[in-house]
């Protein structure tokens, strides 16, 4: 534990000199850690919400794209950056599952991280090739688990959000389908729609343009309550599955250690950021909404990180899948 | 038949060590079956293609020799000085700073050549440097930190 | 008609003196980018990106779209003039354009390509704005068998890039097919070959493998004999192509661009495989194969061709489907989100002025690409003529600037370093690398499909014949080899006969 006790001697030492960092932060412009490549759904989310920060900081939060596994490369290089509030990280929902779907992982997910807040949920839709035969959410079940030898359930990866979704699906109904991987959403999405596979979940960020094209179906939504873009899809709750309820949250950390004045100016920023009728319509677009003020806080992200750990440890083990 | 076909002789072997090198770290990857192969079982299969692929090239080398092409020096010097250059780059981006490393990155590369006299050198390595901070740094604003933690300023 | 109303609203879209400044910006920037050398396509666009989130939705696609081709271009331009491709495609191109350029021909092989690829752009994108909605039916019915043998048969093809001997070829292929493999699989999340290094665990980088055994191999192969021989030809020649080279190069430029336009469509790997098989296509029509790998101007034309009218329709999945074909498209519909538009199959309905706007700037793209190139061509060409010691230098240090732009990825940086080793002993040993780079691009992309194929068919491995499209591709590939096979059937024989008569 000798770590430990140099973070927190670090962290104390930090504390000390913390009076007259308050007064300067930010003083020069901010790394945002994306742990993805440019272009993808959380990028988008990270860029949008960097460039109204900004605005409030006076100082340019800049994005940098450190992809790769699953995450926990970017994640990792901020665990060991310098806690000075200006390398920041913005991460979803894998930084909770990564924590049991790597065993050995670089860094300690709940004691290398300070809290900003929580930015966004999005939610996820069960959907289906655009001629599959099933009324509702019900009778899709139904279905899928009369046909569960012969039909096929595509994700886009280990630990993609499509593959959370179909694990708590499988151990919802406790059906087992036969799952065909991906390499990301697209291809998985290309077989969809050409019926090479039947259905899969995923996050209304991949989904919405589809299910508005009718190039696919929609059975249900993951939300705890019906989604604006779709009054008419019902939620798995009403179709009897309140177990199934997730959603693909997104937070923004900083490494151990980093001053509480910057954590919590950086969270007064994005507090004003998710504000922002701008954002809020792009997020509209994407099928999600802002996360509230009281969610955007580091309290709230640090009980949803030690929940979400505690939620999907059992899941994931049960199905004995592991990214090493 | 004393002239054998030395660089035919020295591939087929290479191929075979490397189709060893895979076929070894094959064994710790569970294959799997047919309906769903493992991760193991593509590698294996190209593995072993490998091998015989360079025992072909062996077998070949040894029975049939054509005279080998004469070929130049070994460029000893350039890969003292080439291969690094890049090594040095990625490991002291990040502490440096994007400056220094590709000064030195490009100054490395600089001595690969016999020809090239120090103060040219340093010149070269100066112009390339300025040259990639204006256009990478501050005109594309790629999220390079220019100047590293390393430094105590 | 429909299309001709769709094309003039497009035109007045893309000709719009904002958007034509936007298109030249792009071309420019993506060509002044792309000419750096170990710097393609996708680093060129992960670097620029964000500079089009400030603008309009129109031009901010406008301007990517540019940059997408400029780089692709100017990708090409370093393929010839230094050997050192930034994309799977310009790979092709540096077989023989680098020995066209070692000829004294770089001018020629510079401006075949220019013109090549303006042919292919004009063509493909008309197919674009006519049958974009049927082909795409056409790209959905590929499932994982018919990729499958797509690939199949694209790495049969690959036998055609060696101009040495075939089963050297092979190994190289065999040899990039298990590089291919390093890094998580997909299906189980087991690491492969990866030595523990977390940072492996997506594959190694394209960019770090292509420049290490193509461009590094080749500093140090001039740096052999330094001493007592000037390294690289100061003959520049003529800056234009003769007309009998204009001639020679018309075919494969038809060609080039049919078999690009029909792989492009398929959204994952088709495209990739444009420029290998056009180079195929031309050894095997050509009268005189011997030829290739030697400098042969239709080795330069077909792949270029083929390269650029797959890069424009690679753009049809996109627009019509909302779906990324490749990596490049991934970060133009990122772009388009964070404009507010969300990519589905209705862009084309509800965003007619976006949609046809694109397809017309791409024409204007081209045509703006070969309009700033060809003058520059000369300028090129003299760069030739920069002592080579002074020029390696900057190369390497713009390697290792493109190389980690890519993905902030330091080990992508040493990854450059252990294939400029492995590429020098290649060429040592007389092993090519071009089959190798195919290989490595198809690998992962064959073992996903093989693996997706018989998972969803239930391990019953008839499905690849079973099913129409795949058992069309298995008969070409048969059919292929035979071809392929024949000859050098014939030419052993020979030899045999020779050795016994000597």
């Amino acid at each position: 534990m000798r770590f430990k006790t140099l973070i927190a001697a670090i962290g104390a030492a930090t504390a000390l000199s913390s009076a007259a960092f308050a007064q300067g932060y930010p003083e020069r412009q901010i790394t945002m850690v994306v742990p993805f490549s440019a272009g993808g759904p959380t990028d988008t989310v990270a860029r949008l919400v960097a460039e109204r920060m900004s605005a409030d900081l006076g100082q340019q939060i800049i994005v940098e794209n450190v992809g790769g596994a699953g995450g926990t490369l970017g994640a990792g290089q901020v665990a060991k950056a310098e806690a000075d509030g200006y390398t920041i990280l913005l991460h979803h929902i894998g930084m909770a599952t990564a924590a049991t779907l790597y065993r050995q992982l670089a860094y300690d997910t709940l004691n290398a991280f300070e809290y900003v807040g929580l930015v966004t949920e999005v939610p996820m839709v069960m959907v289906a090739r655009k001629d599959f035969e099933a009324t509702d959410f019900k009778d899709f079940i139904e279905k899928v688990k009369a046909q569960k030898d012969t039909i096929n359930m595509a994700n886009a990866g280990i630990g993609a959000a499509s593959h959370l979704c179909g694990m708590l699906f499988q151990s919802s109904i406790d059906t087992q389908f036969t799952t065909v991987p991906y390499k990301g959403t697209g291809p998985a999405m290309t077989d969809l729609l050409g019926g090479q596979v039947d259905f899969m979940c995923d996050q209304t960020t991949n989904t919405t343009q589809q299910i508005k094209g009718g190039t696919i179906k929609a059975y249900a939504a993951t939300s705890p309550e019906r989604l604006a873009i779709f009054p008419d899809l019902e939620t798995v709750t009403e179709g009897g599955l309140p177990q199934m309820t997730v959603g693909i949250w997104h937070g923004i950390y900083a490494p151990k250690g980093t001053p509480a004045e910057a954590t919590e100016r950086l969270s007064k920023a994005l507090q004003g950021a998710l504000a922002d009728a701008k954002i809020a319509t792009a997020f509209g677009d994407l099928g999600t909404s802002p996360s509230s003020a009281q969610e955007a806080t580091p309290a709230a992200l640090k009980e949803k990180l030690e929940s979400e750990i505690a939620r999907w440890k059992p899941v994931i083990e049960a199905a004995g899948v592991y990214a090493d | 038949m004393t002239d054998k076909n030395n660089t035919d002789i020295l591939c087929g072997l290479a191929l075979l060590a490397v189709a060893g090198l895979f076929g070894w770290q094959v064994f710790s990857l569970p294959i799997g079956t047919a309906t769903r192969m493992g991760p193991g079982y593509f590698p294996m299969v190209l593995s072993a293609l490998l091998a015989l692929l360079g025992v072909i090239i062996l077998f070949k080398a040894l029975r049939s020799p054509e005279p080998d092409e004469a070929k130049g020096p070994l460029a000893w010097r350039g890969m003292a000085f080439i291969l690094p250059a890049p090594v040095f780059f990625g490991l002291t981006v990040r502490g440096l700073g994007f400056v220094p490393a590709l000064f030195v990155t490009s100054l490395i590369a600089a001595f690969a050549s016999g020809r090239m006299k120090v103060w040219q050198a340093v010149l070269l390595a100066a112009l390339v440097t300025g040259f990639s901070t204006l256009v990478f740094s501050y005109a594309l604003g790629l999220p390079f930190r220019r100047f590293g933690p390393w430094w105590p300023f | 008609m429909d299309l001709i109303s769709n094309l003039a609203l497009g035109f007045s879209v893309a000709t719009s003196l904002e958007n034509l400044v936007f298109c030249l910006i792009g071309v420019l920037l993506g060509t002044l980018i792309g000419v750096l050398p170990g710097i393609g396509a996708t680093a060129t666009i992960a670097m620029l990106l964000p500079i089009t989130f400030q603008l309009e939705p129109v031009s901010s696609l406008i301007m990517l779209a540019g940059i997408y081709y400029g780089a692709q271009y100017g990708g090409s331009t370093t393929a010839i003039l230094i050997n050192m491709p930034g994309e799977s495609s310009s790979a092709v191109t540096a077989i023989d354009g680098y020995q066209m350029a070692r000829k004294g021909q770089a001018g020629a092989a510079l401006a075949i390509a220019a013109l090549g690829s303006f042919f292919a752009g004009t063509v493909s994108t008309f197919l674009v704005a006519v049958f974009a909605p049927p082909l795409t039916v056409v790209a959905l019915k590929f499932g994982a068998a018919e990729y499958f043998s797509l690939m199949v048969l694209g790495l049969v093809m690959s036998i055609a890039l060696a101009h040495g001997s075939v089963i050297k070829a092979l190994a190289m292929v065999v040899l990039g097919l298990l590089l291919g493999m390093v890094g998580t699989d997909v299906y189980t999340g087991t690491p492969r070959f990866t030595f523990g290094i977390t940072n492996y665990a997506d594959g190694l980088n394209f960019v770090a493998l292509a420049v290490g055994v193509f461009g590094i191999a080749e500093i140090l192969r001039n740096l052999e004999n330094e001493g007592d021989r000037e390294v690289l030809t100061k003959k520049v020649g003529r800056l234009w192509p003769s007309r009998a080279q204009m001639r020679e190069a018309f075919g494969p430029v038809l060609r080039g661009t049919g078999i690009g336009s029909v792989l492009g469509i398929l959204p994952g790997g088709g495209a990739v495989l444009a420029a290998f098989a056009s180079y195929t296509v031309e050894k095997r029509v050509s009268k005189n194969p011997r030829e290739f790998g030697q400098g042969a101007i239709a080795g330069v034309a077909g792949p270029e061709s083929a390269n650029n009218a797959g890069a424009q329709t690679s753009f049809i999945p996109l627009l019509t489907l909302g779906i990324p074909a490749n990596p490049v498209m991934a970060l133009m519909i990122g772009a388009m989100i964070i404009q507010g538009i969300v990519p589905g199959p209705d862009v084309a309905v509800e965003q007619p002025r976006l949609f046809w706007g694109i397809i017309a700037s791409m024409w204007i793209g081209n045509l703006m690409l070969v309009i700033l190139n060809l003058p520059l061509i000369g300028l090129w060409v003299r760069l030739l003529q920069v002592p080579y010691f002074v020029l390696f230098p900057i190369i390497m240090a713009m390697c290792a600037v493109g190389v980690y732009s890519v993905a902030s990825n330091t080990f992508d940086l040493y990854a450059v370093a252990g294939f400029g080793l492995l590429g020098y002993v290649m060429s040592r040993l007389r092993l090519e690398p071009a089959p190798l780079l195919l290989g490595f691009v198809l690998g992962p992309l064959m073992e996903e499909n093989l693996r997706r194929a018989m998972i969803l068919a239930r391990g019953d491995a008839t499905t690849f014949v079973t099913r129409p499209i795949s058992a069309t591709l298995l008969v070409l590939t048969v059919i292929v080899l035979v071809v392929v096979l024949l000859p050098a059937v014939r030419r052993g024989r020979e030899e045999v006969f020779t050795e016994s008569d000597g």
